[in-house]
């Protein structure tokens, strides 16, 4: 056997476990139901409930943004994002929260929206927070 | 019925030699790559030449063809008809000339038609350069021209509409009541929806092109590479296929790094590379053609690898088309921050990609079995053996990048065969990339400095071995010195990242010994040099940057001990004038100003030492860019300062709601409380109002008392926002507002205007009571006693005359022949005198006041004066020109009424920002780093270029 086919080998194998391993980090959508039972961190996607209050007073605090979202299975929680209210929140047409449940609140560290274009054909900006 | 209709104004010759052309462009193509092909298959025959000549016609038809429609489609956007559809959408009234570039290229169907006028370009080229390789390539070329003239042609086949005419009229696309007006043209563009403001800078006019030149030019060693395959001249097809891919690295690679400049420079994406999925797919091909580079320059200097070859350049152009699809189908909608939406053109894609997929693989498998072996076997002394592990750590993280990337397709896969996987990219996708590509980079410093101690063709090991480990020793050695250095300066963390900068400068160390000590400087080994020492820059600058990146605008003062770990407070709110210090800083918001529909927020820089001393101070303007309507802000963009060693990048996360958005400041400012209140001329009144507030979610009650005096009506009163205009009844009230909590107080002065039968009412805000206060027409009543009541009384008078009214003293003082009054406009015809009068009252007090007398037009005018402080009017109703003797009118009011005011406690500060600060350290490094890559591919070409000719 040519070295070559030795160190492909070893390459593929290398391959495979490093593809195993990154699937496991692939994340599934879950509910406020969910993540109840859940230990650590999981990802949300919902949307904003308009009717419920959104408080965001940089006065106080400019990085303490609350809002309700509702999940796919129409749970309503309170979302505490430590962050500032992004640009055009009330527009977003969809949600993902990653975070974790702190009692009744859900606590998001990271935040994508994505809002409505009126752009038809462009690019759909949206923001991500960080934090 | 709508046929029936007669529109005016439409310009229809336009779209109809569009519909024309592209359908004409698309049939050529067709022809052309046929063409070609029968050409390549009768190479060595007599019809060689007339099947050459049709190819080489079919181009050019389809070339003048889609160039034509690229001229159409500019000159209808330049022109502004909005009947078109496209133009509808992508350009405004307002829209700026220099935009029209960017606002073509936004659609969809733009940024088809740009990769085609590169695609026609190169091929020019081929087909004037590439003698025998003409027709094989373009034959290649025009089939992949076939499938992206497709997505332009906008026909219906059946229910199936096929590609979108960037032609097609307005209201063939969409069916709207406002298509059953003959003149409808006229009203649209009112309507326009122009060019996205996120989008209106330079960088939307260079990063586009670039990115498609990249895009287009890997489309030609793909095509060099089936051809090789095709013509079984494996050997020949080397030296276009390197030359062409240093081309496609070069130009990919300089797209990309200016789609992370944009980032970095110009959006709120506070980072050049967020692992996007965008950013993800054009960096897959990238890492490929570099790979392919790789395994191209072992088999021109040894024979191997030309299999490999032929693998990576395919697979680039697969995964362009790969990219393309997800970018394009609207699938990456869940996972991107910027992908385009879905056109319908998803099924088109699909076929685009499958199509070439497999007639590569079918051509990899015919070809293949031609592509000469190897007599021998390498050795793993030399330097294409490492050379080409390395082009497979390379393949290695393409297919990681891919893998998550592609989480969307799986979910679209699975729903194809009924099941529901619900699956989302990672968590922290972030750490997710770079837990992979970490050990990327570990290896590509590895290999790329291993290989450069290395020969080509190692026949004598034993003779090159006491060399090779002599330098690789000294390498070592200094790069172990030169790490702990740097280690000193970025915080590393973990064993991995210091791993990483130790390959880092291992292959800088090791590039820099191969040109100085091992080769001779020629050009093929600067090209090297400089782009692996570039990359072992990019390393530095990846790890410092990102590693040690710090928030300036974290609050020291934040409340909440609570907050985890990985939670920042990562903003602060600067209210304006108000320094604050944080981190080494102070910080100052000072202002704001607005230039078109830019508002910038002047922020200062302050450093201070240990000590305590200033020693440094800096502006930035982070600023907010408004939609075309002006109503509210569409994006914030940030602010950079630069330094050699770190930058520091500042943007505004966030403004009183109020300021964001005209339709938020109404809904505000109807939901203050105001109250009327009236008070006599200094004389203070004490004002009680309990206004609701939330204190972290909950309601509670404050009770605001302040102290007001109104100290004086302001005839000639300013206002950020009042713009005085002829004929105005303009009013301020000077006031003062007291908070006895704390012994401060505020002054303003809110404003009202009687412009015509109009009032326009200027509020005033004291920000830090959060207060605002603002007049009605009743103040205008007690301000204003009608002349006819006011019971004037006449005297005439000389210059140095005076007299006594009401126990005032009056004194005539003089003529003013150049008078000036804040109701008197001067025009040039004029005549106008004042007359300066100086009042005593009792207590000795002076008062001035200047009453003008006016002719105009040949009528007389007069414009009183008024001392408001002790209600005394003056008229200068009449001059007799030979004696000099004046008429003057004067009353006074009885007692001055109370003047009423509104005010509203419960008002909210805006006269804040909320800022974010962040300082990326070495971030120089990694613009050096990349730029030297580049540099390194396009000396690499230069130099293939040079070969030809010699």
């Amino acid at each position: 056997m040519k070295k070559i086919h030795i160190i492909g080998i070893i390459m593929i194998l290398l391959a495979g476990a490093a593809l195993f391993m990154a699937s496991e980090d692939i994340a599934t959508y879950s509910t406020f139901a969910q993540a109840e039972s859940v230990e650590g961190k999981i990802k949300v996607a919902g949307q904003l409930v308009l009717d419920k209050e959104m408080y965001y007073n940089p006065e106080k605090d400019p990085n303490y943004f609350t809002f309700h979202i509702q999940d796919v299975e129409g749970t309503e929680k309170k979302v505490i994002l430590y962050g500032s209210k992004p640009q055009d929140f009330e527009l977003s047409e969809q949600i993902v929260l990653t975070g974790r449940m702190d009692g009744e609140n859900f606590v998001a560290t990271d935040m994508l929206t994505k809002c409505p274009s009126k752009y038809k054909d462009d690019e759909i900006f949206l923001r991500e927070s960080d934090i | 019925m709508t046929e029936e209709i007669q529109y005016i104004g439409e310009h229809l010759i336009f779209g109809q030699i569009g519909y024309f052309v592209i359908i004409l462009g698309f049939v050529a193509a067709i022809f052309s790559s046929v063409a070609y092909f029968f050409a390549t298959n009768k190479e060595d025959t007599p019809q060689f030449n007339s099947w050459r000549k049709l190819g080489r016609i079919g181009f050019t038809i389809h070339g003048i063809s889609i160039y034509t429609t690229i001229a159409l489609t500019f000159h209808i956007m330049i022109q502004k008809y909005y009947e078109y559809s496209y133009v509808f959408e992508h350009v405004s009234d307002d829209l700026p000339f220099r935009y029209i570039f960017s606002a073509f290229w936004e659609g969809q169907e733009g940024s088809f038609m740009l990769w085609m006028f590169w695609h026609i370009f190169l091929g020019a080229i081929i087909m004037f350069r590439a003698g025998k390789w003409e027709a094989p390539v373009l034959s290649v070329l025009m089939a992949i021209e076939v499938f992206i003239t497709s997505m332009i042609l906008g026909l219906y086949v059946g229910i199936y509409k096929i590609g979108s005419n960037p032609l097609a009229l307005f209201r063939d696309t969409s069916d709207m009541p406002l298509f059953n007006n003959e003149d409808y043209v006229s009203m649209l563009s009112k309507f326009a929806d122009g060019l996205n403001p996120l989008l209106q800078n330079y960088w939307m006019t260079i990063h586009p092109p670039t990115l498609f030149l990249g895009f287009a030019s890997t489309a030609i060693p793909f095509a060099f590479a089936i051809a090789g395959l095709w013509r079984k001249d494996h050997k020949a097809s080397l030296q276009p296929m390197l030359k062409w891919g240093l081309f496609s690295g070069a130009i990919l690679g300089t797209g990309i790094l200016m789609g992370a400049a944009w980032a970095y420079e110009a959006l709120s994406f506070g980072g050049y590379w967020a692992w996007d999925p965008v950013e993800n797919t054009s960096l897959v091909p990238w890492l490929l053609v570099l790979a392919g580079i790789h395994t191209n320059l072992i088999a021109r200097a040894t024979g191997y690898s030309i299999k490999s070859t032929y693998l990576f350049y395919v697979l680039t152009f697969i995964m362009i088309l790969y990219s393309t699809t997800l970018t394009r189908s609207g699938i990456l909608g869940d996972t991107s921050a910027h992908a385009f939406t879905e056109m319908g053109l998803e099924n088109q894609l699909l076929l685009f990609i499958l199509f070439f997929f497999f007639a590569s693989i079918a051509f990899m498998a015919k070809g293949f079995k031609s592509v000469p072996a190897p007599e021998t076997e390498e050795t793993i002394f030399s330097k294409e053996f490492w050379m080409f592990i390395g082009s497979l750590v390379l393949l290695f993280s393409a297919i990681l990048i891919t893998f998550t990337t592609s989480i969307p397709v799986y979910n679209k896969v699975a729903e194809l065969f009924g099941y529901d996987l619900n699956l989302t990219s990672p968590l922290e996708p972030i750490k997710h990339y770079n837990k992979y590509q970490v050990w990327i980079a570990i290896f590509v410093g590895l290999f790329s400095a291993v290989s450069q101690f290395l020969r080509y063709r190692e026949f004598n090991w034993q003779g090159h071995q006491k060399k090779f480990f002599i330098h690789a020793f000294a390498s070592l050695v200094i790069t172990g010195v030169l790490t702990y250095i740097t280690s000193l300066w970025i915080q590393l963390g973990t064993w991995q990242y210091a791993l990483m900068l130790f390959f880092g400068i291992f292959t800088i160390i090791s590039n820099l010994d191969l040109i100085t000590f091992l080769g001779k400087a020629k050009g093929i080994n600067l090209s090297s040099f400089i782009a692996h020492a570039g990359f072992g820059l990019m390393v530095i600058g990846i790890l410092a940057s990102g590693l040690n990146k710090s928030f300036i605008s974290t609050n020291p003062f934040a409340q909440r001990g609570l907050l985890p770990e990985d939670m920042l407070n990562e903003n602060v709110i600067l209210f304006e004038k108000e320094p604050m210090f944080i981190n080494g800083y102070e910080v100052t918001y000072e202002g704001d100003s607005i230039v078109d529909k830019t508002r910038y927020f002047k922020v200062n820089y302050q450093r201070i030492d240990k000590v305590g001393n200033r020693y440094e101070s800096f502006d930035l303007y982070p600023n907010a860019l408004y939609n075309p309507q002006f109503t509210k802000i569409a994006t914030f963009n940030p602010s950079t300062k630069h330094y050699l060693n770190r930058d520091i990048f500042s943007r505004i996360s966030g403004l009183a709601p109020g300021e964001q958005d005209i339709e938020e400041a109404q809904a505000i400012e109807d939901s203050l409380n105001y109250y009327n209140y009236s008070a006599f001329l200094n004389t203070p009144i004490e004002v009680f109002d309990t206004v609701k507030v939330k204190e972290f979610g909950l309601d509670t009650t404050v009770i605001k008392r302040f102290l007001v005096t109104i100290k004086e009506v302001n005839r000639s009163p300013v206002h950020h926002e009042y713009k005085p205009e002829v004929g105005d009844l303009a009013v301020g009230l000077k006031m003062n507002i007291q908070f006895p909590e704390d012994n401060k107080s505020y002054d303003m002065e809110p404003v009202i205007v009687l412009r015509g039968s109009l009032l326009f009412n200027y509020a005033a805000q004291v920000n830090q009571l959060a207060t605002k206060v603002k007049l009605n027409e009743k103040t205008l009543d007690a301000i204003f006693t009608p002349e006819d009541e006011l019971g004037y009384q006449s005297f005439e008078l000389k210059p140095g005359d005076n007299l006594n009214y009401n126990g005032y003293k009056i004194d005539f003082l003089n003529f003013e022949k150049e008078p000036t009054h804040s109701a008197y406009i001067k025009t040039d015809n004029d005549i106008a005198v004042g007359a300066s009068l100086e009042i005593t009252d009792k207590e000795g007090q002076i008062f001035n006041a200047q009453p003008i007398y006016l002719i105009r037009n040949n009528k007389p005018f007069i414009i009183k004066d008024e001392v408001s402080n002790l209600g005394l009017h003056f008229q200068f109703v009449n001059i007799d020109p030979k004696t000099g003797i004046v008429t003057i009118n004067i009353a006074q009011h009885k007692k001055l009424n109370k003047i009423d005011f509104e005010l509203a406690a419960n008002s909210f500060r805006n006269d804040y920002i909320v800022l974010e600060a962040v300082v990326f350290p070495g971030i120089n490094f990694v613009w050096l780093g990349t730029c030297m890559m580049m540099l390194g591919l396009f000396v690499g070409m230069g130099r293939r270029l040079r070969e030809k000719v010699a």
